[in-house]
């Protein structure tokens, strides 16, 4: 009943998301636009759409298990849900890993989308490959989204989490750790393609990363008083 | 099995540098009404969130059901046998009574059907009827369903009659009085409703500033208390207020009000020596009980 509540107040959020990515990729191919000018744009926007997902799927009331924002205008069903016999543990793995599996769903569509409109040949160990790498330096993005939803208001958590990434999309180009590790460069064709080897480095950052910021997420949820 | 269902022991919570709850005792048990009273910011919603584990204490036992709340797992055991109201009584904006009613169900296994059903034929709910469009009795009584459907041992009511009409508070009282004489369940519930207080509860609980300043079974706190009346011919002397078993004294102009819970006849006297022109001993109202303490002197 948790994942159908988690459904219930998450649902708007995911059908957005969605219908964003609907509106911007569908009418390329209904006006004709060539597919070779379409896999161009995915390329160069694919890992801005994942993180924009990711952000907004995480600010879902994650915090305040409400269909509302993360911490922002408390509905107080909240109460209702603190009062039920479940723990603040599990309240949160559900409600984020439901949140977390809505943007694996729309990560693996922009990737199948992307790889459809890929001109040239690819194997399907590569489309593997090129997911596997998507979802977890996503992920890294949603659990940082998540763990911020978690302090900050749903503006700020928003906020924040874009400035988070300005500053390792800033530093990419000037430092080599980061531009090693960053997860926006692991997610994105741009800067590994398909055909390229797998980029271990960010996705074994992104990775240690997503379960870092998820362990703090718990942390903080449990000592919050309501 | 215990017979006290809640039991607080020096219970401490500061929201910051403020606190909210200071040394709080109270022994609630099984199968009686207790109404819990204060004024506002008294310390009353947070004691009843400490009670259901979403706030953590700073000092002090919290035993529920004769078991220590010392963990989260404690508390959500706890929980399993606890049914809660909130004060806002919010639902889901997105259902109905019907999908609510579903929804609720599969938490608790050990949902009453038959008591589902008493209540919606009671409350007269309209099933198919979004939330957002019930009326704010409706949305009580449906809130007062959910949590008396559960077959919990333990009711925790936040405020649950504020800013109802009388009819819907009367439904509400003759629902719970029956819920406590026909599944022995108990309840614990805050309120600023006095009259609805002493109508329903067997045992009241005042708190004032974070401190529990009566507990006790209701009939007996009003046998034991009594109101004297004094007037003198001059000022009324200030040392009525020392005078033991007196609890609060208000003096204005020439008269004296005192609220006196111990040896009544004793007390009398002894306001006799200071020579007023007129004694009277009242027995006193919950109303006055409350205003008494809460106000001060």
């Amino acid at each position: 009943m948790l994942w159908y509540k988690a459904w219930l107040e998450t649902r708007w959020r995911f059908v957005f998301t969605i219908g964003s990515m609907a509106l911007l990729f569908l009418p390329g191919p209904l006006l004709g636009v060539p597919p070779e000018r379409l896999w161009r744009s995915l390329q160069l926007g694919s890992a801005l759409l994942y993180c924009f997902a990711a952000l907004f799927l995480a600010g879902a009331g994650i915090n305040s298990q409400t269909t509302y924002g993360a911490m922002s205008g408390f509905h107080r069903s909240m109460l209702f849900t603190l009062s039920l016999p479940v723990s603040r543990r599990r309240l949160f793995f559900v409600r984020a890993g439901l949140g977390a599996i809505e943007t694996c769903v729309f990560v693996v569509m922009m990737a199948g989308l992307t790889l459809y409109w890929m001109p040239g040949a690819i194997r399907i160990a590569q489309v593997l490959q090129y997911g596997t790498r998507a979802i977890v330096c996503t992920l890294a993005v949603y659990a940082a989204s998540a763990f911020l939803a978690c302090v900050l208001d749903e503006m700020w958590q928003f906020m924040g989490a874009w400035l988070c990434l300005t500053v390792v999309w800033l530093l990419q180009p000037r430092s080599d750790l980061v531009s090693q590790l960053s997860p926006l460069r692991g997610m994105s064709l741009f800067s590994y393609p398909a055909t390229a080897p797998m980029p271990w480095a960010p996705v074994v950052a992104s990775a240690v990363t997503a379960t870092v910021l998820v362990c703090a997420s718990v942390l903080v949820l449990q000592r919050k008083e309501y | 099995m215990s017979d006290i269902i809640i039991a607080t022991r020096d219970l401490s919570m500061s929201y910051g540098s403020k606190p909210a709850v200071r040394g709080l005792n109270l022994a609630v048990p099984r199968g009686s009404i207790c109404g819990f009273l204060g004024r506002n910011g008294a310390g009353k919603t947070t004691t009843l969130k400490l009670l259901l584990g979403m706030l953590r204490r700073d000092a002090g036992d919290i035993r529920l059901f004769g078991e220590p709340m010392a963990s989260e797992e404690a508390a959500i055991a706890a929980r399993r046998r606890t049914a809660f109201v909130s004060e806002d009584k919010e639902l889901y904006p997105f259902m109905t009574v019907s999908q609510m009613i579903r929804f609720t169900r599969p938490f608790f296994p050990t949902w009453r059907r038959d008591l589902e059903k008493k209540y919606l034929h009671l409350f007269r709910l309209p099933q198919e009827k979004p939330v957002p469009k019930l009326s704010k009795g409706m949305r009580t009584q449906l809130m007062l369903l959910l949590a008396m459907a559960r077959g919990a041992e333990l009711l925790i009511m936040d405020e649950p009659t504020s800013g109802l009409d009388p009819a819907v508070t009367e439904e509400i009282m003759e629902a719970l009085a029956d819920l406590v004489a026909s599944d022995g369940t108990t309840i614990f519930f805050s309120s600023h409703q006095l009259a609805e207080v002493e109508q329903i509860c067997d045992r009241v609980c005042l708190i004032d500033d974070g401190q529990a300043v009566i507990d006790g079974v209701l009939d007996e706190l009003k046998s034991q208390y009594r109101r004297i009346l004094l007037v003198f011919d001059g000022e009324a002397p200030k040392e009525l207020a020392h005078f033991p078993g007196v609890d609060h004294v208000r003096r204005r102009g020439r008269t004296a009000s005192l609220l006196a819970h111990a040896d009544i006849d004793t007390v009398v006297d002894r306001t006799r020596q200071l020579g007023p022109r007129s004694v009277e001993v009242h027995p006193v109202t919950l109303k006055e009980l409350f205003l008494d303490h809460v106000k001060g002197d």
